[in-house]
């Protein structure tokens, strides 16, 4: 976000946050001041005992001790000057230590800097070969234009599905360079710490959040800022997973934080009578061969059931030399990380014609969303449960649109046909004994599983043709089922630790089913594994 | 807000959906109530009556029948849609032309379409643009409400401001108004209540008393109920008014149309003959054959369902439909695990090793 912009967003959320807190506080059942900053120096303090590796926990630790200190013998006035310096220290944090030469300095070399990270060259092949063509690595497909429209009607959210930290200087990249204007994000604090994310982050026009901070005044502070910048009309970033989804499957569960704000701009904006008062929602996912912090992910995802290590501050990512490796991979393999733009929908959840940025019902018919959210005399007004129950269904949108754009790749395609031969073949195996137990033995037949990933490519192109998900470009778009084995060994061979799956004579063994299941669990959500049970239930010898 | 006068709209001149215009008129409300036919149009205008669905019982002259479904749109924030489920959908669609974002729709209408097992507040929510959509349901049976017995119905929406807003158009000196933020199970006891109700007119038709039915309706209420927790729907939903009280009300009265159509089926008609002897529709035959349908795929177990489902669509005759259900395993009440089957051996070592052995005893 622009410099001058992002200030006058600090003021308008201290000013919005701090008349919302005086208001309840007049009500009978609002929490008063002074509870209200007792409540939140609780869970600061709460926080600061055990998050210690917080770079500003000295700082943290100061301050709040002199709130503490003032709040015993404060006035009903000194209060309210308390709760202002509590807001006040939360949005210069959201805002971070911002230096606008820096962000003029990293914004010019953020296009060249970024396909250099992810290009991971050496300085002497730089030197031979000049800047290599970022194009080469990220592909950004799908309904572009519709996105580009949407930008130009009204104010974008960008909502992209989240599997890696690479996340977000690919799609800060895809965002560059489809001559977009810079998206304004939040970023976890852990972002800002990695130094060979940070950079990125800066550039993105990211703003802090600290996920360790659980006070409800510090979220509606968060909340608050994603709202007055949509109404600033500067374009948001948001993974509605939360957090990197473990799994490996497509989120379904979405946090619906920004949606919400969203359509509390809007809103607002109604009221504001704003030339250009519509905030659309843009889906989009990121689809990788390989997943940089995989093992870490599906390992955290095995070890809950629930209880998942919510951030996780070690991982894959913060080694810079993981990340070389990474991406070394992406250039020799020809790799690429597909970017699918999906098409919008409204803060309501309803589809939007991607040409007049009209809502449309499901026959196609033209709906006055301004309905939603007005009341009998055409007076815009927020009613809270009204307005999740709004955003619920946009979260349900959002959600459908990514299944829908989705995109196949080989490694998903080949370890999800193996995946569920192995999983009939010892039927009587749970999945975490199956996990354990591992390919051990014979492996399987290279022909039988060629035989099998044709017949999931059948399925999958059924569903493709149906608008269901989208095959990826090239090998797996052919339906050559030897080639997309072969491609998915080829990489399955090369980044991760132990392969995936390999080939030896004429068997191919999984040496890693943690990492098998992962990338199998993308192709989940299509009903393929009860349609296909025949087909790969059938014994191979 | 200020509301200027209470309006309301009813869509579908049944007995259910002129049962509730009457009584939102009753309540206070100005109400216009849509229907297709010209000559039922004019009857309640001019007469107050619906002699077709509702004999000679007055309805308030504050409702106003009409076959103008723009006009009948227009006319009020809230609109009541009480359509048979087969025909549910097109008039949905109509309406959708009519109708805008701040409009509230609430769905009377007991049942699913059958292919995907889609609610009625579903239908409403794809085919127009309305998303304060809910659903009543309860223990009212048209003629009794008519007759000013006092009741109480649910309201279900997981929007607050509809089940506030019904509830002041729809409650009144004869009916009491709950609300449920559970649309799904709501909805769902609603539809399956009825094959229940098939099966207690069955029942009472072959002659048997008190004890008989009470076995019906608890088991009946224990397999609809596991049908709506497989779709989502919140367990005690099943024993509220939606549920149980509605149970009971239809499976004990005469005058519920799926009761009378069991009692047919047991004085020996066949579906097609009982059906060609009422104009009334009686949802409880599409809703059996649309949990049939499903039951397998969400993985519930629904024997009194099937047994309606044979006698309905298979031509089996009660009487051996009845055997077979009393032959069924003996289970245990609520895990549905047979008495007589082998039970996993769980336990220490030793505890495995002697149960095996009690086992080859034949313990």
């Amino acid at each position: 976000m622009q410099n001058t912009l992002r200030d006058a967003a600090i003021v308008e959320v201290r000013s919005r946050v701090l008349e919302a807190c005086l208001m309840q506080a007049q009500l009978p059942d609002g929490m008063p001041l002074d509870v209200l900053v007792n409540d939140t120096l609780y869970h600061e303090k709460k926080r600061l005992e055990v998050d210690r590796q917080s770079p500003t926990w000295a700082e943290d630790v100061a301050f709040w001790d002199g709130i503490k200190n003032r709040l015993g013998r404060a006035s009903e006035g000194e209060v309210k000057e308390i709760l202002k310096a509590v807001l006040e220290r939360f949005t210069d944090e959201i805002r971070g230590n911002f230096s606008p030469v820096l962000y003029g300095v990293a914004t010019r070399v953020l296009p060249r800097a970024l396909p250099v990270l992810l290009n991971a060259m050496s300085p002497k092949r730089l030197l031979q070969r000049g800047v290599p063509d970022i194009g080469e690595t990220i592909r950004i497909e799908g309904n572009i234009a519709g996105l580009k429209r949407m930008n130009e009607l009204g104010t974008v959210i960008l909502t992209p599905t989240h599997v890696s930290n690479l996340d977000s200087p690919v799609i800060g990249w895809a965002i560059y360079a489809m001559g977009l204007p810079p998206f304004t994000y939040g970023a976890g604090l852990n972002l800002f710490s990695n130094p060979v994310m940070s950079l990125f982050m800066r550039n993105l026009g990211a703003y802090r959040v600290d996920r360790q901070k659980t006070a409800p005044l510090y979220k509606d502070v968060l909340k608050e800022y994603a709202t007055v910048s949509l109404e600033l009309g500067q374009p948001n970033l948001f993974f509605p997973a939360g957090t990197r989804v473990r799994s490996g499957r497509v989120e379904q569960r979405l946090k619906l934080g920004l949606l919400s704000a969203g359509l509390r701009a809007y809103t607002n904006n109604l009221s504001k009578r704003k030339e250009k008062p519509n905030i659309y929602i843009v889906p989009c996912t990121l689809n990788y061969h390989l997943v940089l912090e995989a093992e870490t992910l599906i390992e955290d995802h095995l070890q809950r059931e629930g209880k998942a290590r919510y951030i996780i501050l070690d991982d894959e990512s913060t080694r810079a030399r993981k990340i070389l490796n990474f991406t070394q991979n992406l250039v020799n393999l020809d790799a690429r990380i597909t970017v699918h733009v999906g098409d919008p929908v409204d803060p309501f959840g309803n589809r939007v014609d991607p040409e007049s940025g009209e809502s449309l019902d499901r026959h196609g018919r033209t709906i006055d969303i301004r309905r939603y959210v007005t009341d009998r005399q055409g007076v815009p007004v927020h009613v809270p449960q009204r307005d999740r129950v709004y955003t619920a269904e946009a979260g349900e949108a959002v959600a459908r649109e990514f299944l829908k754009h989705n995109v196949i790749v080989s490694t998903q395609l080949v370890a999800f046909t193996l995946w569920e031969m192995l999983k009939h073949r010892h039927k009587g195996l749970d999945m975490y004994r199956l996990i354990r137990a591992g390919d051990e033995g014979a492996g399987t037949s290279a022909t039988a599983l060629v035989e099998r990933v044709m017949r999931v490519w059948q399925a999958l192109r059924e569903r493709d043709t149906a608008g269901l998900l989208h095959l990826e470009e090239g090998v797996v778009e052919s339906g050559d089922a030897a080639a997309i084995v072969q491609t998915a060994l080829r990489h399955f061979g090369t980044y991760h630790a132990r392969p995936v799956i390999v080939r030896r004579g004429d068997r191919v063994f999984s040496e890693d089913m943690k990492l098998l299941y992962y990338y199998s669990n993308r192709l989940r959500g299509y009903g393929l594994e009860k349609e296909l049970e025949p087909v790969l239930k059938k014994e191979v010898a | 807000m200020t509301t200027p006068s209470k309006q309301a709209t009813v869509i579908g001149g049944g007995s259910w959906g002129t049962a509730l215009a009457h009584l939102m008129a009753v309540a206070g409300a100005r109400v216009k109530l849509w229907m297709r036919n010209d000559e039922r149009v004019q009857e309640i205008n001019t007469a107050h009556t619906n002699t077709r669905y509702l004999k000679d019982r007055p309805i308030h002259p504050a409702v106003e029948a009409t076959s103008d479904l723009a006009a009948a749109a227009a006319f009020a924030e809230l609109i009541v849609v009480a359509i048979p489920s087969a025909n549910f959908r097109a008039i949905a669609y109509e309406l959708g032309d009519c109708v805008s974002g701040d409009q509230i729709l609430i769905s009377a209408t007991k049942g699913f379409e059958a292919e995907h097992l889609t609610r009625m507040s579903q239908i409403l929510r794809e085919e127009t643009c309305c998303r304060k959509i809910g659903a009543i349901s309860g223990p009212n049976l048209a003629d009794e409400v008519m007759d000013n017995h006092p009741t109480a119905t649910v309201v279900a929406s997981p929007m607050e401001e509809v089940v506030e807003k019904a509830g002041l158009l729809l409650a009144g000196p004869t009916l009491r108004v709950y609300g449920n933020h559970d649309l799904t199970g709501v909805e769902v006891m609603g539809a399956l209540k009825n094959i229940v109700a098939i099966a207690a007119g069955v029942c009472t038709g072959m002659g048997y008393g008190q004890n008989s039915l009470a076995m019906l309706l608890t088991r009946g209420l224990a397999e609809i109920s596991r049908f709506g927790e497989a779709l989502g729907a919140d367990r005690m939903t099943a024993l509220g008014l939606a549920g149980l009280g509605d149970l009971i009300a239809t499976c004990g009265s005469p005058l519920s149309r799926n009761n009378t159509l069991g009692r047919k089926l047991a004085a020996g008609m066949t579906l097609a003959e009982a059906q060609a002897d009422t104009i009334k529709v009686a949802e409880g035959v599409n809703t059996t054959y649309a949990a049939s349908m499903h039951a397998a795929r969400l993985g519930v177990d629904m024997p009194i369902t099937r047994a309606v489902n044979a006698i309905l669509f298979e031509e089996h005759k009660p009487a051996d439909v009845l055997v077979k259900l009393m032959s069924r395993a003996n289970r245990y009440e609520h895990s549905e695990i047979p008495i007589d089957a082998p039970r996993p051996v769980e336990g220490s070592v030793i505890d495995t090793a002697l149960s095996v052995a009690a086992r080859s005893r034949g313990w």
